[in-house]
């Protein structure tokens, strides 16, 4: 690839300290993220990709602590940098969507001021007049009706607070926005209003995007590229297209045999049995190996090594699947 | 059991209306109109699934059926052992908690539905316990063989833990099974596998069906996701500010929905394939809460096919479109 990526996480690994011991959260997880892209990063809960977003940002609790491998923005290794520098990064470079709208606006101030005292605070010397107006103009960028800056944030309804929160993270026109789960909590329609804005918007700054979800209907929608997460570790990561046409990762195989559409033939769904291991105590090798219907005894010892298997698909497993053609 | 043809549940106008504002001595002349007039019918051995947004009613309608609250109107029919129906909203006393072995509810959070000081053993018996089932020792054996039939093996490992050491998916094994001891033959099941993860999700979407078949129980299985409806639910019924809107065989409604609702929902669903092209929902504003809704359809300020007879007429009565495909609507 001749472009260098915006972001390049290099076997990033970090663990959370607790009384019995320390929980393996990111395990050697790797990837790039090219300029103006879209990748969306899949797992179940605690999975770790809530903490990849917290480590890409250093908003991690007191308890964790990265150790090994790191995070290059435009080739600066975030993990190096000072919390003072840090703080630049933030909102200017890097921002954030998170799925509690609710707890991300302050009530009692009104919404639009809020969004520029965000403004203000990353650059000193602007215009008050000018923040105004370019809180305006985020506003209707989202979709939401310009004069609602000067409302509170209970007289929102649900979508339009995502809606808010997509606009305070645009206003310092990031590089990176990073949308933990941002629709988690809302009705279909509401979320569909709120993904179109997102990735109009995403498209039309030429921002990168990393969305992070639970949900791969939700992901094929947003995300050009998909990275899979189980237990720490990458499992599977390609364009979208070739993650749901031809999974590799037992997995992947297995998310999407398990998730029901609406759409198409009503195929029967397979369930995966067991639970997803405590990561206090991960197995060895493979950490998928005790769930895994193709597990051979290579995947108890050791770990598969994430590598490209052609064409930019990157795979972490010893015996993957077959490539079957999916018929959607 | 229940024959073929004979309804199990049957619903006929029922109402729950919620007053607003006002105090202990005058009650508030404004009502939310929570369930307003919702009529459905569920045969022995199938399932209906009730599908809508936030605030529809999908979760008043269930807590009625199980008399979790009482209506403010109408008639909740149930078939008795002897299948005669019973009207479940006129029971009072010990009749009331008689019937309670044939109604069970699931609810959608395992996290807040089980007592934590009580043992898996002492939540799944405590319905037989209340109801007065069998000695502890019978108890035992039945809340072991329950416990197994919901994939709780081997069910001696579980009885006498406690809900913390057990999964989200455990849990809700747990409380499937508190609802299915005592052998009921309808039960509500509200958003059960919501706070569930995919790969976790789909084991107990499919142990509940299973169960459905081999202990022959009905659900009335309400969720906000149309994708798991079309995988629990035999009929189904879309819900829209209290009240039902269309209705009808589950695969007939999500491939040829009539109402403009039902189709605006049905085209919001984001669809696990990136190269399928999805067209956006024809829908305007937002929902809004049924607040002495004024006297004509509850969708028209949202509707895109609105017209004049939708406004000038009280919300339309569902109509069969053939094959017992209902709608409510004027312009259908």
């Amino acid at each position: 690839m001749a472009e260098k990526p915006l972001l390049s996480v290099r076997d990033l690994s970090m663990i959370y300290k607790t009384r019995k011991g320390a929980v393996s959260a990111i395990d050697h997880v790797s990837f790039d993220l090219r300029r103006g892209e879209s990748l969306g990063l899949v797992g179940e809960s605690g999975c770790g990709k809530t903490s990849v977003a917290m480590a890409l940002l250093r908003l991690l609790p007191d308890n964790a602590q990265i150790t090994g491998g790191q995070i290059l923005l435009d080739g600066v290794d975030l993990i190096q940098l000072s919390e003072e520098e840090m703080q630049n990064i933030r909102w200017k470079r890097i921002s954030m969507v998170f799925q509690a709208a609710m707890n991300a606006l302050d009530p009692v101030y009104k919404v639009g001021d809020q969004i520029v005292e965000a403004i203000e605070r990353h650059e000193r010397d602007i215009d008050p007049a000018e923040a105004r107006k370019r809180v305006e103009a985020l506003f209707k960028l989202v979709g939401i009706d310009p004069k609602m800056a000067d409302r509170y944030p209970h007289e929102f309804s649900g979508g339009m607070r995502q809606r808010a929160i997509i606009a305070m993270a645009l206003a310092c026109n990031p590089d990176l926005i990073i949308a933990d789960e941002p629709t988690t909590a809302l009705d279909v329609i509401v979320q569909d209003q709120v993904l179109r804005e997102l990735r109009q918007v995403q498209k039309q700054m030429g921002m990168s995007m990393i969305y992070i979800s639970h949900d791969i209907a939700v992901i094929a929608e947003v995300a050009e590229r998909i990275a899979i997460m189980y237990a720490g570790r990458m499992c599977e990561l390609a364009s979208a297209v070739e993650i749901f046409k031809r999974p590799r990762h037992p997995y992947t195989v297995a998310l999407m045999s398990a998730f029901p559409s609406i759409v198409g033939e009503k195929r029967p769904l397979v369930a995966l049995g067991g639970e997803p291991p405590d990561l206090l105590f991960p197995p060895p090798g493979c950490r998928f190996h005790p769930r895994c219907p193709r597990a051979l005894d290579i995947c108890k010892q050791q770990q598969p090594p994430f590598e490209d298997i052609g064409g930019g698909h990157y795979l972490a497993c010893w015996n993957p699947a077959p490539v079957v053609e999916v018929q959607s | 059991m229940t024959p073929n043809g004979i309804p199990l549940v049957q619903v006929v106008g029922l109402k729950k209306y919620y007053p607003i504002g006002g105090n202990i001595f005058s009650p508030g002349k404004l009502k939310v109109h929570a369930v307003d007039d919702v009529s459905f019918t569920i045969p022995a051995g199938k399932s209906l699934g009730l599908v809508g947004e936030s605030g529809c009613g999908k979760t008043t309608t269930g807590k009625l059926l199980t008399r979790l609250i009482d209506p403010t109107a109408g008639k909740i029919l149930i078939a008795d052992e002897k299948n005669n129906l019973v009207d479940l909203a006129a029971l009072k006393g010990a009749e009331l908690k008689r019937f309670r072995r044939r109604v069970q509810m699931i609810f959608q959070d395992p996290y807040e539905s089980l007592n934590p000081r009580l043992t898996i053993f002492d939540i799944v018996a405590e319905p037989l316990a209340v109801q007065g089932i069998g000695t502890v020792l019978d108890r035992e054996v039945m809340v072991a063989k329950m416990l197994e039939q919901v994939g709780l093996t081997p069910a001696t490992s579980f009885m006498f833990r406690y809900p913390h050491e057990l999964s989200g998916g455990q849990r809700q094994r747990v409380a499937i099974a508190r609802a299915l001891v005592i052998n009921p033959s309808f039960v509500v099941a509200d958003e059960p596998t919501s706070m569930l993860d995919v790969s976790i999700r789909t084991g107990v979407m499919n142990l509940m069906m299973d169960l459905a078949q081999k202990l022959e129980v009905s659900y009335l299985y309400i969720t906000h996701d149309l994708a798991v409806a079309r995988y629990t639910s035999d009929d189904l019924a879309v819900m829209y500010m209290g009240k039902i809107v269309e209705y009808g065989p589950t695969e007939e409604v999500l491939h040829h929905p009539l109402h403009p609702y039902t189709r605006a929902l049905i085209s919001a669903v984001p669809v696990p394939d990136p190269t399928f092209k999805r067209g956006a929902p024809e829908i305007k504003g937002s929902i809004s809460k049924p607040i002495n809704p004024l006297p004509r359809c509850r969708f028209y300020e949202r509707c895109p096919i609105a017209a004049k007879v939708c406004e000038d007429n009280d919300h339309p009565p569902l109509e069969d479109k053939g094959g017992g495909h209902q709608v409510a609507c004027y312009r259908v």
